[in-house]
């Protein structure tokens, strides 16, 4: 039944003779390259459909058994977890062997024995490898289901499921399939408690029945055995596993990749790292002619420690422990390239642009014939390496079939690496490395990597931690000891100029640009102030005259628009009473005031302050920096409407000793209006008649 | 369906008697003092050229903790004739893999090559240790490196500060109180002189053992090592005098924190002998005993029968020096943590007062020869117990005789040794519980 096929590798160059002395400067050449022997399992199948490859190595004593159910992926939908609570339950006894005795027997035999949901794995010493199988067939099909054992294995899932809560890597993996895949793929679906609370032991049990048959099962057998034997022994204890009824099941398509880059946050305030994945799906097989040209394509981009990422990334940056970047082939079109780093926040949004550089460079630029070279060596040398270990043989075959190869695949598999050019590889990074049509998933803590990702420019989306989409969350962060509302408001005063400057204003006028979102006309903007609360702003637009006035003079006030004019509400009256626009912070009731949290605004931080004045709230927000004022947030109600209006401040300067801002930007419900001051006078041409 | 009992424990018996796999070796010293072993196994083409120095995070100065471990990363900088960042393209550029590791007791650094490359690796060994260049451009890279690999393995990694927080409690004196990744502020104020001098002193040939193992022509390779390895000079003599830690003669109670955990541990850790006292083949069997497999006592009682814990488990951390034998549980639901500890202990209470069955002991005496047969699997895992048996052991051999003496262990023994170390009044217990959020 076996086979030997020997070939001598030629890839390697032949050696000089080691006759000379040494010398260190030059790296050694190779000696001459080494024989390898390619193996071929021995095979047979049972009528069940059980298909068996045996791998004779007398090297130790022992052996292994390896059980590959080949279905199709299966949706377990609002049940997700049934399969994982299959595979935890199968091996606790059988209907032969109570759960204890069989548990105990497994140990006693210095055994292991582990159950997936369509897979099985024995090993141990050849000299009880007949009990093993046995034993490992009367697991597989005559299983000990009870309720007592699914309720423990339910909790232990659900406890499973709570301490992954807090861990980015776990929460990462998890978002990272849902959003590539989509939630209703498969390879997207996850568990959650409620999902696990749906589950039933008759799930349990109908699954088995339904998925766990010998009708596409590969049983891979190897090491310190004789093959009669063991035929004669898979038929014995392998015979009775009924053969199932053929189940096909449609493969739904993974999620289309995204039109643009972009990324997808989620925020996890526990994280010291962020956690970083470019991807974008594949369809990718290994029978595909460009498969071994896409591998080494990922190779030599993120492949190792030589790869583009690592060498920028680590070797060059230092931000990262390793970049790597991986690609899956799959026989159902559904896998992923990857490029993933776990990087420290600070240089979050730096490694994304990286990584985007890294994966564009082996799009666009060839790679060195050098490059391919190594990466050819690589993977001649790998493949020489695994084939110490039997189970590669193994391996091999089992591959051949699960993913219908030529039967030559392996015996080709060296000259088809060494006939790749690097166009080969140029044309297989861009057919599968989609930079342009990537998510950029990361997990991360919000509060530190959020302003400077928006700085790169690329659209951010927000997820919570089981991919649903969400708000941009409220980043805040702990708010230092001694520091209070009052210190606050405090600060602003003192950096603002001090009390005593302040009060000496007794007038402002500002008269600047003005540009409106959607009106491409050019307007200017004359806006006055008189202590303590009085306000206009007229807007000009040039050769149109005055085309839009609000005053407000403490008492009452009214918006007049293209002649309309329109008297200001009780709302609008209490709201302006209640928050006047120069300085009422020398004017505060410090007990409805109160200092809420440090949120980033455009990268800076600021120290959010809430002002309550009856019904009314207002936020008023200050540069923990600077001190000074940056935004004020307030909602009016129109027509029974709620408006926000942020009015934000820039560009502070002083005039007579007061900082004030020459910039100003109004975003109040749809509409945006930004201010640029050419000139800030204070206490000049400014009457009381201004404002009627 | 089942098999006599007897007839198992026959065959147990029976196999005592084989030693089917005798890992054959030769070794021998240079003239400047390294230790050399070869171990030839032609049946695959692939060879190990590896190299373990006696340098580890208990050879540090206490103000500059993490230095062994920073080397690990150091010396792949780059030598006099392999230029910085080269290192790891000519190994895979020839087919081969490195890699390296540090433990509180030594650095291990290899690399596996398809056979023809064994000049090759024995070359790039001789270059890292004869004259590496270690200077500002590679201690600043490898710097954020090591911050990175600590948040990743430490920080953001749940239960990740469990060890440290062992070691702290139960190591006063001895330099195993601290981390092997160390303090980052101490490699933060190391100056280039100071890692310069630590390489003078602990890179050096009577310092190492190099092995070469797989396939291989002995004679040929003998050669090539007089050439690589002959020139470098001898060190001087490092001399080692740790302080000795005083009996710990109260239970230790602590608690630590982890930001990214939900569940809580509990762990009680005993400080035992040093790996090379027998008794810490003793302890390797008693947590076998306790934890490792499903029918395992803590395991049988805890996770299974009485539902009590997520997980539990019982591993002998052996070092050169001292060990730690640690016993840790994961509760399940609104369980106690003092309950869990109050459940294993009395499992203890159980091995110290009686014997373990007769059953149990030839269930262990299986298990220890599947793990003996699986630990020479790979040619690279025989180069890495060749070089670990030989320098932090003494004795070569032990990769052929250590199953025996775990065969020589008896009944009584284990009840002794349990006696003798795992007493409450001896130990540390610490609470590893969920970090409380502290935004405000």
């Amino acid at each position: 039944m076996k086979t030997k096929i020997t070939a001598l590798l030629a890839v390697l160059f032949l050696s000089i003779s080691a006759t000379a002395q040494i010398d260190r400067s030059v790296q050694p050449k190779p000696g001459p390259a080494p024989t390898i022997t390619l193996e071929v399992p021995g095979e047979f199948q049972l009528k069940n459909g059980l298909k068996v490859l045996v791998v004779e190595n007398h090297k130790l004593p022992r052996v292994s058994y390896s059980l590959t159910i080949d279905n199709n992926p299966i949706v377990e939908g609002d049940k997700a977890g049934v399969s994982s609570m299959l595979g935890a339950m199968l091996g606790n006894g059988t209907t032969n062997i109570s759960k204890d005795e069989f548990n105990d027997e497994i140990d006693f035999l210095g055994a292991r024995l582990s159950f997936g949901s369509s897979s099985a794995y024995a090993s141990g010493l050849s000299k009880y490898s007949e009990r093993i199988m046995e034993l490992m067939a009367d697991a597989a099909i005559n299983p000990l289901f009870t309720q007592e054992e699914f309720d423990k294995e339910k909790t232990k899932v659900l406890e499973g499921l709570k301490n992954s809560e807090k861990s980015v890597s776990a929460v990462a993996g998890r978002v990272g399939s849902a959003l590539a895949y989509g939630k209703k793929h498969p390879y997207g679906e996850f568990i959650t408690e409620e999902t696990v609370n749906n589950i039933t032991l008759d799930n349990v049990r109908a699954f088995y029945q339904k998925y766990f048959n010998p009708n596409n099962a590969y049983l891979v057998i190897v090491g310190d055995v004789d093959f009669k034997t063991v035929e004669k022994n898979v038929k014995k204890y392998f015979k009775n596993w009924e053969k199932g009824i053929d189940v096909t099941t449609n493969v739904i398509k993974p999620n289309p990749n995204v039109p643009a880059t972009q990324i997808n946050f989620v925020d996890m305030p526990n994280a010291v790292q962020s956690n970083i994945a470019l991807t974008n799906n594949v369809d990718l097989k290994m029978n595909d002619d460009d498969y071994l040209a896409a591998k080494v394509a990922n190779y030599i981009l993120g492949g190792g420690g030589e790869g583009y990422l690592f060498l920028n990334l680590r070797e060059d940056k230092g931000y990262t422990y390793g970049s790597y970047s991986s690609i899956g082939a799959n026989k159902y079109g559904a896998s992923r390239f990857e490029a993933t780093a776990e990087v420290r926040n600070m240089v979050t949004d730096s490694s994304v642009v990286e990584m985007l550089k890294e994966v564009n460079r082996i799009k666009n630029e060839t790679i060195t014939e050098e490059a391919l070279k190594n990466a050819k060596a690589k993977y001649v040398g790998s493949f020489i390496m695994s084939l110490e270990q039997p189970q590669t043989i193994a391996r091999n075959a089992l591959n051949i079939k699960l993913n219908n190869l030529p039967a030559d695949y392996y015996k080709t598999y060296l000259s088809r690496i060494n006939a790749l050019t690097v166009q080969d590889i140029k044309d297989a990074a861009n057919k599968y490395f989609k930079p342009e049509n990537a998510r950029v998933i990361i997990v991360g803590k919000g509060s530190e990597v959020i302003p400077n990702l928006e700085k790169t420019g690329l659209p951010i989306k927000y997820f919570d931690k089981f991919a649903n989409p969400v708000e941009k969350p409220v980043f805040s962060k702990p708010i230092p000891d001694g520091v209070t509302a009052k210190t606050v408001v405090d600060n602003y005063l003192t950096a603002v100029g001090g009390i005593d400057k302040i009060k000496a204003v007794k007038t402002v006028h500002m008269s600047g640009d003005v540009k409106i979102e959607g009106v491409p006309i050019p307007l200017t903007a004359e806006v006055k102030y008189m202590m303590p609360n009085k306000e206009s702003l007229e807007m000009n637009a040039e050769g149109m005259g005055t085309l839009m006035k609000q005053k407000w003079n403490g008492t009452t006030g009214y918006m007049e628009q293209q002649g309309m004019k329109r008297d200001m509400t009780e709302d609008q009256i209490a709201e302006k009473k209640a928050s006047p626009a120069l300085f009422p912070e020398t004017d505060l009731d410090m007990n409805n005031v109160s200092l809420e949290s440090i949120v980033s605004i455009n990268g800076e931080d600021n120290y959010k302050v809430k002002v309550v004045n009856g019904d009314n709230e207002i936020f008023r927000y200050y540069n923990t920096s600077t001190n000074l004022l940056t935004q004020v947030e307030s909602t009016t109600e129109a027509q029974g409407q709620e408006i926000k209006t942020v009015v934000s401040y820039n560009n502070y300067s002083p005039v007579n000793g007061v900082q004030l801002p020459y910039g100003q930007t109004i975003v109040s419900g749809p509409q945006t209006i930004s201010m640029n001051f050419k000139a800030i006078k204070v206490n000049e041409g400014v009457t009381e008649a201004d404002f009627e | 369906m089942k098999k006599s009992l007897f007839s198992l424990a026959a065959l147990v018996l029976a196999g005592f008697t084989a030693n089917a796999q005798e890992v054959k070796y030769e070794e021998y010293d240079l003239d400047n003092g390294m230790h050399v072993i070869l171990h030839q196994d032609n049946s695959a083409p692939v060879v190990t050229t590896s190299v373990m120095y006696h340098v580890g995070a208990k050879d540090e100065n206490p103000e500059r903790t993490g230095f062994a471990h920073f080397f690990e990363h150091l010396l792949f900088e780059g030598t006099e004739n392999i230029p910085r960042g080269d290192w790891f393209k000519i190994v895979s550029s020839n087919g081969g893999s490195n890699n390296a590791n540090t433990t509180d007791d030594r650095t291990y650094y290899y690399e596996v090559f398809p056979s023809n490359q064994v000049e090759l690796g024995l070359w790039m060994e001789s270059e890292r240790l004869m004259h590496p260049v270690i200077n500002q451009i590679g201690v600043d890279t490898q710097n954020e490196v090591v911050k990175e690999e600590k948040r990743l393995r430490v920080d953001n990694s749940p239960y990740g500060k469990f060890f440290e927080n062992v070691k702290k409690h139960m190591f006063k004196k001895h330099p195993y109180r601290w981390t092997t990744i160390g303090e980052m502020e101490h490699l933060d104020a190391a100056t280039l002189e100071e890692f310069q001098a630590f390489n003078k002193k602990f890179y050096v040939p009577n310092n190492a053992v190099l092995v070469v193992a797989g396939d291989i022509d002995v004679p040929q390779v003998k050669k090539m090592i007089k050439d690589y390895f002959g020139p470098i000079p001898r060190g001087e003599e490092i001399t080692r005098n740790f302080p000795k830690e005083d009996p710990i003669t109260e239970q230790i109670n602590a608690k630590a924190y982890d930001a990214n955990i939900q569940i809580p541990a509990v762990v009680a850790a005993y400080r035992t002998p040093s790996m090379k006292d027998r008794d810490a083949y003793v302890l390797d069997m008693l947590s076998t005993y306790l934890s490792s497999g499903k029918s395992s006592v803590l395991y049988k009682k805890l996770v299974d029968e009485k539902k009590m814990a997520l997980q539990v488990g019982a591993f002998n951390n052996s070092q050169e020096d001292y060990g730690t034998y640690i016993l840790f549980g994961l509760p399940l639901g609104d369980v106690k943590l003092s309950d869990l500890i109050k459940e294993i202990d009395e499992e203890i209470v159980k091995v110290q007062n009686e014997l373990i069955s007769e059953r149990d002991y030839q269930k262990l005496q299986n298990q220890f020869e599947n793990q003996f047969v699986n630990s020479n699997s790979s040619i690279s895992g025989i180069a890495n117990s060749l070089a670990r048996y030989y320098m932090l052991y003494g004795d070569t051999d032990l990769i052929n005789s250590e199953i025996e003496i775990y065969r020589s262990i008896t009944r009584e023994d284990m009840q002794e040794v349990a006696k003798k170390y795992l007493q409450p009044n001896k130990r540390l217990v610490l609470e590893y519980l969920p970090e409380e959020k502290d935004n405000k």
